[in-house]
């Protein structure tokens, strides 16, 4: 016997939604996830999969069109294109997934303290935090790059910190909401501890939400990097890096050859597009678990 | 006599699904109440939003749906804004989400008016001026300049029932609109609609899950399940002899002020010869609860404390039910809470099996050690499971904690608890959301007893599900607390849900204590104004009314 | 009978219903508001004069990186920094000469900082001004006309969009608007920020839509979500059932109601362009503060990244207080004391 009715009739009582559950990703988030798996995948066994060395430069052999020796063509210094994009990819996706990971885990057990806690720990929390999101991520890595030099690690690093406090917001409200549920109310009168209610049960019931937003931030961190590679403040020529690559092939657009610029350009788009496809989806999937 | 709202065999289908309503056929004449009485389901909120032509987006309609020579199934938007606006006017059911939380309360009276009726904005204010005191809100310039979070529940529902008025419809459509109030604003709730409804001569159709809120008000009444009519005639009639089985089922369901109770087992064994005296006669072995001049204050920055119990004292004795009747404010959620441990009192005594609670915050050894004796079943049937665990496990998880046993012999004992309350062992792998409302109360049930307690604190555990669940969850409830001996504190608002299993009973208001004793002695003569003014605003029959 | 119904309506008043207290309140939150903005700019300046600190090594050697450290220019640039001067001074003449817009002396320029940053202010405004309003503009109508149209061909045409505007990082965009517009088409220039007036303007219009057309996805996705949101509500249908014509419910109820999720996201994104602007400027060679950022880190000037650092800090900070203190217009719930962040 279930209530399968669309609107409400009593005050308190949610209605239950029967959500269509034959396929947890729609056709276009499959195809996000066989993308995303193949561009992984290739990237993370470039050294095989590539069939040129990126920096092997054939002089001979500059701005070449797609041909069957080299599938996308050669950028101005005559390297294959898509061995650039496949090693490219390397320092493009580690550095944010560098980040989420990071910056989610320590912000999932921050905003799970300062809300499970309450009291002081909240407010010296809440203010650090209030105090973090004065500076937007990418100045902090730029500053970064000011005090310690160029490169990844220092923006990385950066980056990380500025995205903690955006976690654990999201953390911390979630949390706050849960607490005031009954069932959170149930464990505590039946006697279990307090760190068990918090680790155990409400924490992964938390954590569908907060991983969706992360897979949101993967593509604004990949765009931030990428931009400062861009701008020469990251990944230095001539090492391959997909925001590097579209800095140095800007000047072969005069002459008309768009390629070098905008494969590794539609690859960033095509990267970023299906992770935030994944992330959507997942967030909508995961919405009201409680209907 | 035309009818001013003429249903004919109007079908809706949602694609994909079951027919939501089928063959419902019925009229509404001037200065006429009918009542749409249903459970969930059963299609109310439907019917009525047909007669403004309020249909959900992808809906296939069958039939007509006449009201001011208008058909709405076939109308356009230009005939359904007449309607609208001249024929017919609703109150919802919320009036905190019905009425727009970011405009003024002036801004929701007078927008119509100055809309499409063309008046002047001040002409407009000077007209929801009147209405408003018609509704019981004199001299409510002030008013006008309010946000609705400004307002109480109670005030909100006249100024939603005055917007509504100011059309000046020629039929009232009411969905619910007591439901979320306190029985005592209900009341008068009720007597505004009736004295509007007749002075205007407006016919009414009023949906209700109540039986007899419908039979204080309407002429009719139309009994509707899982979309179709079941029974029709007048009020009278259908209550004091019910055609169907259905409505047999639903009148029996209804509850009812029970000025005769039957004694439980317990009850019976000890007070043989003391039928007459009350029962908070001192005990000699500890009672179940002993509550010594409780008091509990909240801080609230920026404001005044708010006190939400004063000096509440009384006495439990093992095995007793106690009843605890309040309305909003009363503080008998807090005190539930304080019971079993979720809150501490600020000052007072509280003793739980002549343990003394202590007054700061619980360790967790504590806590362990008071869920052997007090537990609770919550009023949110939705919220008071954790939506990813399995209901079986999360019983296990219950016996595992207080028993040392291994995993198999915990699930053993879930699923026998489980088949104790009518749960098969089928769904014991089941999450909680394919669980029905009433099935997930036998959950948390079984989730409270688990733990082994002496006292079950059941904090408006029913209030959340419809008439026929919540008679048979209450009667679970009866089952149990025979069989496992158990004390029961049942918090409610309902005084007639209250009677139904409770020997005892202690009335509350703005924090304290109003009347406390055996259950018949306060129903059949109450001694407090207060406890006569909340048995006084149960609905009574028209008929009755009338003898 | 109605005596009854006025007693029990008097019978609970609402607290914080007295108009001269609820002004009071509002002051409250202004000055709370006021002074948490400046504690913030304070702790943040702290911060970025501090910062260098951070890297092992002296401060001097750290200023003159890629000059040439003589003993010389050690000396001069120590009396001009006030390197000796214990840090706590170091910093207090620092901000106090910040405060009165002078941020010292430039190591790659012959003027001071403040000298700089000024004359290249004037075209990062315009850039973020141009962006801004072109953001706002199409965003919000994207987002409203999708959530009109919900669940047919434009609303799904919007989202794709969006989706794909959205994933495209500002200098990706601009490459590929200089790859269109500026070589194949020659409608535009690629380069350089043109003489003040149209000149600019013109100058103006693609680096505009590399910042803008990111940031019109998002706001027409959060329009979009924020309207369909309030069409569920219940007030919508209250509003529906008296017979209002359905522009009048969806301008004063749900779009009305929608606006304060939308300010919110609208106000951090746009107070996000400040920053952005730097990789926008930097691309299209045009001279503001952000190609000056970016300059200033590959020449190691670290006086001007410290103050522009310190400028756009401001910048955002202000901004979103001032996107908080508009949110209790919208919404009159927040200003009753719920602090729903």
């Amino acid at each position: 016997m279930t209530d399968t009715q669309p609107a409400t009739t009593r005050a308190l009582s949610q209605p239950v939604r029967f959500k269509r559950r034959n396929r947890f990703f729609s056709r276009v988030g499959s195809a996000a996830i066989v993308f995303i798996t193949l561009v992984v995948l290739t990237v993370i066994f470039a050294p095989v999969v590539a069939p040129y060395n990126p920096d092997h430069a054939d002089l001979m052999n500059v701005l070449a069109g797609p041909s069957p020796a080299h599938w996308l063509g050669t950028d101005s210094l005559g390297r294959d294109l898509l061995s650039r994009i496949l090693y490219g990819g390397r320092t493009a996706l580690v550095g944010p997934l560098l980040v989420v990971v990071i910056s989610t885990t320590i912000g999932l057990i921050l905003g799970l303290i300062a809300a499970w806690r309450g009291g002081w720990i909240d407010a010296l929390l809440s203010r650090i935090f209030d105090f973090l999101f004065a500076f937007p991520a990418l100045l902090l890595a730029i500053l970064a790059i000011a005090l310690f030099g160029k490169g990844l690690t220092g923006p990385v690093i950066a980056m990380t910190i500025a995205y903690i406090p955006f976690i654990a917001r999201l953390a911390r409200g979630l949390v706050v909401s849960e607490m005031s549920r009954p069932y959170v109310q149930a464990y505590s009168v039946l006697g279990f501890r307090s760190t068990w209610i918090a680790v155990r049960r409400v924490l992964p019931n938390i954590f569908p939400v907060v991983g969706a937003q992360a897979t949101l931030y993967f593509g604004y961190v990949l765009a931030d990097l990428a931009s400062l590679s861009f701008i020469g403040l990251g990944v230095q020529a001539p090492q391959a890096d997909w925001g590097g690559m579209i800095n140095e092939s800007r000047g072969s657009l005069q002459s008309g050859d768009f390629l070098p610029t905008l494969a590794p350009a539609l690859v960033v788009i095509l990267v970023v597009v299906a992770i935030n496809i994944i992330g959507e989806e997942l967030s909508e999937r995961i919405g009201g678990d409680f209907s | 006599m035309t009818a001013l709202l003429k249903i004919e065999n109007l079908e809706l289908r949602v694609p994909g699904r079951d027919p939501l309503l089928r063959g419902i056929s019925f009229e509404v004449q001037k200065g006429e109440a009918v009542a749409l009485v249903g459970e969930s389901g059963s299609g109310k909120s439907l019917t009525t939003r047909a007669a403004l032509g309020l249909y959900p987006d992808t809906a296939e309609l069958r039939g007509a749906v006449r009201i001011g020579g208008i058909d709405t199934v076939s109308a356009d938007k230009a005939q359904l804004r007449t309607i609208r606006r001249v024929q017919a006017s609703m109150i919802f059911q919320d009036p905190r989400s019905g009425i727009n939380p970011v405009r003024k309360i002036g801004d929701f009276l007078t927008e119509t008016l100055v809309r499409w009726r063309g008046y002047s904005p001040a002409d407009a204010a000077q007209l929801a001026l009147t209405q408003l005191e018609q509704v019981g809100l004199p001299r409510a310039e002030s008013l006008l300049g309010q946000y609705p979070h400004q307002l109480s529940g109670g005030m909100l529902q006249r100024v939603m029932i005055a917007g509504a008025l100011l059309d000046e419809p020629e039929i009232m459509l009411c969905d619910e609109p007591t439901t979320a109030l306190d029985v005592t604003t209900q009341a008068s709730i009720i007597e505004l609609l009736r004295v509007q409804q007749q002075a205007r001569g407006m016919g009414m159709l009023f949906i209700t899950h109540d039986l007899s809120l419908a039979a204080s008000l309407c002429d009719r009444v139309i009994v509707l399940r899982q979309g179709q009519i079941v029974e029709t005639g007048r009020t009278q009639e259908v209550f004091q002899n019910p055609r169907e089985q259905y409505t047999r089922e639903l009148l029996a369901a209804t509850p009812k002020l029970e000025v005769s109770l039957q004694a439980s087992p317990l009850e019976n064994a000890s007070q043989a010869a003391s039928v007459s005296e009350s029962v908070v006669k001192p005990d000699t072995e500890s009672p179940a609860v002993r509550a010594v001049e409780i008091s509990k204050q909240y801080e609230v920055r920026g404001r005044d404390d708010v006190h939400a119990l004063a000096n509440v004292s009384f006495s439990l004795k093992r095995g007793g039910s106690l009843g605890i009747v309040g309305e909003s404010g009363s503080g008998k959620s807090t005190f539930a809470r304080i019971l079993v441990g979720l809150e501490q009192p600020t000052s007072g005594d509280l003793y739980i099996d002549g343990i003394l609670r202590p007054k700061r915050s619980l360790r967790a050894s504590e806590r362990r050690e008071f869920a052997a004796h007090t537990q609770m079943v919550f009023q949110d049937p939705y919220l008071s499971l954790d939506p990813r665990i399995p209901v079986g496990k999360a019983v296990a998880d219950v016996v595992k904690l207080h028993r040392q046993v291994s995993n198999a012999e915990a699930l053993a004992a879930a699923t026998e608890l489980f088949d104790r309350v009518g749960i098969t062992a089928q769904q014991l792998a089941a999450k909680p959301r394919a669980l029905s409302g009433g099935q997930r109360q036998r959950v948390a049930l079984a989730k409270a007893l688990a733990a082994q307690p002496t006292m079950l604190v059941l904090d408006e555990a029913t209030s959340a599900l419809d008439v026929s669940v919540q008679a048979r969850v209450l009667e679970l409830v009866e089952e149990i607390r025979d069989e496992f001996k158990l004390t029961i504190v049942f918090v409610s608002h309902d005084l007639a849900v209250v009677s139904r299993i409770c020997d005892e009973t202690l009335v509350m208001q703005n924090g304290q204590v109003v009347e406390h004793g055996e259950t018949k002695q306060i129903l059949g003569n109450p001694r407090a104004p207060y406890t006569r003014k909340l048995i006084d605003s149960r609905p009574v029959p028209l008929w009755a009314a009338a003898s | 009978m109605a005596d009854t119904a006025t007693r029990v309506v008097q019978l609970r008043k609402q607290p914080g219903g007295r108009g001269s207290r609820r002004g009071l309140q509002a002051l409250q939150f202004v000055i709370k508001r006021l002074f948490s903005l400046l504690a913030t700019l304070f702790v943040a300046s702290l911060f970025v004069f501090f910062s260098r600190f951070l890297v092992p090594g002296d401060p001097a050697r750290f200023l003159l990186r890629g000059r040439s450290p003589s003993p010389e220019s050690i000396a001069a640039v120590t009396a001009e920094y006030g390197l000796d001067l214990p840090p706590w001074q170091q910093y207090l003449n620092w901000i106090s000469g910040a405060v009165q817009g002078d941020f010292g002396k430039s190591l790659q320029y012959s003027q001071g900082v403040s000298e700089v940053l000024l004359a290249r202010l004037p075209v990062t405004l315009e850039l973020v001004a141009m962006a801004g309003l072109f953001t706002i503009i199409l965003g919000v109508g994207a987002g409203a006309i999708a959530s009109l149209k919900r669940g047919r061909f434009t609303d799904r045409a919007i989202l794709m969009a969006a989706t794909a505007f959205g994933a495209t990082p500002a200098f990706v965009l601009a490459i590929i608007l200089i790859a269109i517009f500026a070589v194949s088409l020659g409608w535009f220039p690629s380069f350089g920020s043109g003489e003040p007036g149209i000149d600019r303007l013109v100058h103006l219009v693609l680096p505009a839509l590399s910042l803008g057309l990111a940031l019109v996805a998002l706001v027409a996705r959060v329009t979009r979500s924020s309207m369909n949101e309030q069409m569920k509500r219940e007030h919508v249908e209250v509003a529906v059932s008296r017979g209002l014509t359905t522009r009048t419910v969806v301008w004063r109820h749900v779009f009305r109601n929608a606006l304060s999720p939308i300010l919110l996201v609208t106000g951090v994104l746009i107070a996000g362009l400040i920053v952005t602007s730097s990789i926008v400027e930097q691309a299209f060679g045009l001279a503001g503060i952000g190609s000056l950022l970016v300059q200033s880190v590959e020449r190691l000037d670290f006086g001007i990244v410290q103050a522009i650092v310190l400028l756009v800090v401001a910048a955002f900070v202000t901004v979103n207080t001032i996107v908080d203190l508009v949110q209790p217009l919208l919404d009159p719930r927040i200003a009753a004391g719920s602090e729903t962040r």
